[in-house]
């Protein structure tokens, strides 16, 4: 009985193999699942260049998990564009500025990323806006939209039936409606916590390394900040990297992120003040309450002028500093460095002196 | 201090208006600290936290403010106080500093160290008392000045925010490390009243103790009252 269900086994994978091997080796022709739904999908790549570190890629889809997200409309090949055979040699990477064959209802022209992909290029991170000699150091698209593969949100907002319910009074599609309404609620609130908006810039911003070569001073002040700190306990009310940097509430974007030299930059000395006063924040602050430092002076760059050493060579610099202001700071916290010393070390050595001359105290009494 | 009482061991040390102002500022100044210095907490206070820190911090800026207030209501008061009451005028005048004072630090620092045989009399406050007073005149209005203009933020140049800050920060850590160091080791781990100081509480201070650490101003005292004691008994004649 046991070998007849063996043979049984071996018959049906036989026969699995037989009818599914040749549409393997065949044209990819969009069904992509078929392979790629097996979970143990994948291979050991060995990176290029100095650090030729091992690195695993799965390849595995749960084609469910993927219907879900926000690019579950979408096929396999709108986004991996040159797969059309196995193995998929010389496919290029993906491209978000690619257009998808969803239609965008505003245009009704094939939906694309290509306009923020543009912004981008324009900006100061971009490679048309930077002005950093290798622009291979430069973020793309996926540095930042470095959030989980899958965004599993569908039917997590819609909460609430009510909610849609005026919707499907014209719209028949439930499917539609519910990604419909996630959509604009998931864009339209906020999309990360303060902490790890801060997180993410710091990953290149508050490395030396890469920012010396860029040019640029490492962004170590800011941790110093009354913003940082609130930041730090969860505080969502105080401005994080962007909402100064970029603020969406006056028309910027991260995508049109500029430097501060720019005039147009919302923390250009013109411009500073006006993001200070965005509602919610410094509204009522004076005119002058944006002019002179830097808003994150940092401890690192006072350590450096006090020492006389520049950070950056002064030609390489992209920003220059109002470094009499940084060096003040410098001198108060030195000040109190020198007056605490003398006063805390003296008070201790005081009581210290004061024991020692109570012992002897209690010793001649003792005798 | 005019008022002793009829127990011959005990004088008062504190007076009760000094002593609730003492209280005051002792708890505003505490709350200050940790409310303030839990700014410069690491990862692991907030991780610790968890969830709460959010409520932790707006309860931290909220306690902070209003322990500020309190704390520049009872210096404003003092100022007051010394001015115009009877006994704040006697304990700003024994609070000045003498060139005794230099002379007392000299000296006490050669009797402890065994260059000399004795203590030098001191009077009702002694040098590191006064400097203790005096302090806190200088730390008190660094941190109120500097404080309310952080508070209010929006009226400065961001520069002056940023000297306000560091002058806040430093002026608070060598507070906290004087009271620590200083004033906390004086009042609970001096030998003479460990483990604590309780003339903040009742006010009193022992006869012994004055005699030990205030020679000068005992005989003051005692002067007086013998002073006092011929006045009645001319008055009596």
């Amino acid at each position: 009985m046991k070998a007849q269900i063996k043979v049984l086994v071996f018959l049906a994978t036989a026969i699995q193999l037989l009818f599914t091997t040749p549409m393997c080796l065949a044209e990819v022709d969009g069904s992509c699942t078929m392979c790629h739904k097996y979970p143990g999908l994948g291979r050991i790549e060995k990176a290029e260049g100095e650090q030729a570190k091992k690195t695993k890629r799965l390849f595995y889809i749960n084609n469910k998990l993927f219907e879900s997200t926000y690019h579950g409309k979408i096929r396999c090949k709108s986004c991996h564009t040159g797969v059309e055979k196995i193995p998929h040699t010389n496919a290029p990477a993906v491209d978000c500025a690619t257009n998808c064959h969803i239609v965008d209802p505003s245009t009704n022209r094939s939906f694309s990323h290509k306009k923020i992909v543009d912004d981008y290029n324009n900006s100061v991170h971009g490679e048309a806006g930077s002005r950093i000699k290798d622009k291979s150091d430069l973020p793309v698209c996926k540095d930042c939209h470095n959030n989980k593969t899958y965004h599993d949100t569908v039917g997590k907002q819609t909460d609430s039936i009510h909610k849609v319910t005026v919707c499907k009074e014209c719209h028949e599609s439930e499917e539609f409606v519910q990604r419909f309404y996630e959509h604009i609620m998931y864009r339209t609130s906020k999309r990360r916590p303060s902490k790890d908006v801060v997180k993410l810039c710091s990953t290149c911003h508050a490395d030396q390394e890469l920012m010396k070569k860029a040019g640029l001073d490492a962004v170590v002040g800011f941790t110093y900040t009354f913003h940082a700190k609130a930041i730090k306990f969860g505080n969502e009310e105080v401005a994080n990297c962007l909402n100064c940097h970029a603020p969406y509430d006056l028309g910027f974007s991260p995508h049109r992120i500029t430097s501060r030299q720019e005039e147009h930059s919302p923390v250009s000395i013109e411009n500073k003040i006006m993001t200070c006063r965005q509602s919610g924040c410094h509204v009522e602050a004076i005119d002058e309450f944006s002019l002179g430092s830097r808003v994150h002076p940092s401890p690192e760059k006072i350590r450096f002028l006090m020492s006389g050493e520049e950070p950056v060579p002064e030609e390489n610099q992209v920003i220059k500093d109002p470094t009499f202001q940084t060096k003040v700071v410098g001198w108060i916290q030195l000040f109190y460095k020198v007056l605490i010393t003398v006063v805390v070390g003296g008070l201790g050595l005081h009581r210290l002196l004061d024991m020692y001359a109570s012992r002897r105290e209690r010793r001649i009494r003792g005798h | 201090m005019n008022d002793t009482v009829n127990n011959k061991s005990q004088f008062i040390r504190l007076t009760r208006s000094q002593r609730i102002q003492h209280i005051i500022l002792m708890i505003s100044t505490t709350l200050l600290i940790i409310t303030g210095f839990m700014l410069q907490a690491d990862r692991w206070f907030i991780s610790v936290l968890g969830n709460a820190s959010e409520a932790v911090f707006w309860w931290r800026g909220f306690i902070h403010r209003v322990a500020g207030v309190v704390v520049t209501v009872i210096c404003v008061y003092h100022l007051i106080y010394v001015v115009v009451s009877k006994e704040g005028r006697s304990w700003f005048l024994d609070m000045l500093p003498r060139v005794k004072d230099i002379v007392d630090a000299w000296q006490n620092i050669m009797y402890m160290l065994g260059f000399r045989k004795e203590r030098p009399q001191m009077d009702r406050f002694f040098y590191l008392e006064k400097l203790e007073y005096w302090s806190v005149y200088f730390g008190m209005f660094v941190v109120i000045v500097t404080g309310t203009m952080m508070w209010t933020e929006y009226l400065w140049p961001k520069f002056y925010i940023d000297v306000a800050g560091a002058f806040h920060l430093g002026e608070a850590t060598l507070a906290a490390l004087a009271i620590i160091v200083g004033h906390i080791f004086s009042v609970h781990y001096n030998p003479h009243v460990y483990p604590m100081n309780r003339a903040f509480i009742d006010g009193m201070i022992s006869e012994d103790l004055m005699k030990e650490e205030h020679r000068l101003w005992y005989e003051r005292e005692m002067n007086k009252k013998e002073n006092q004691q011929n006045g009645v008994d001319d008055n009596a004649k």
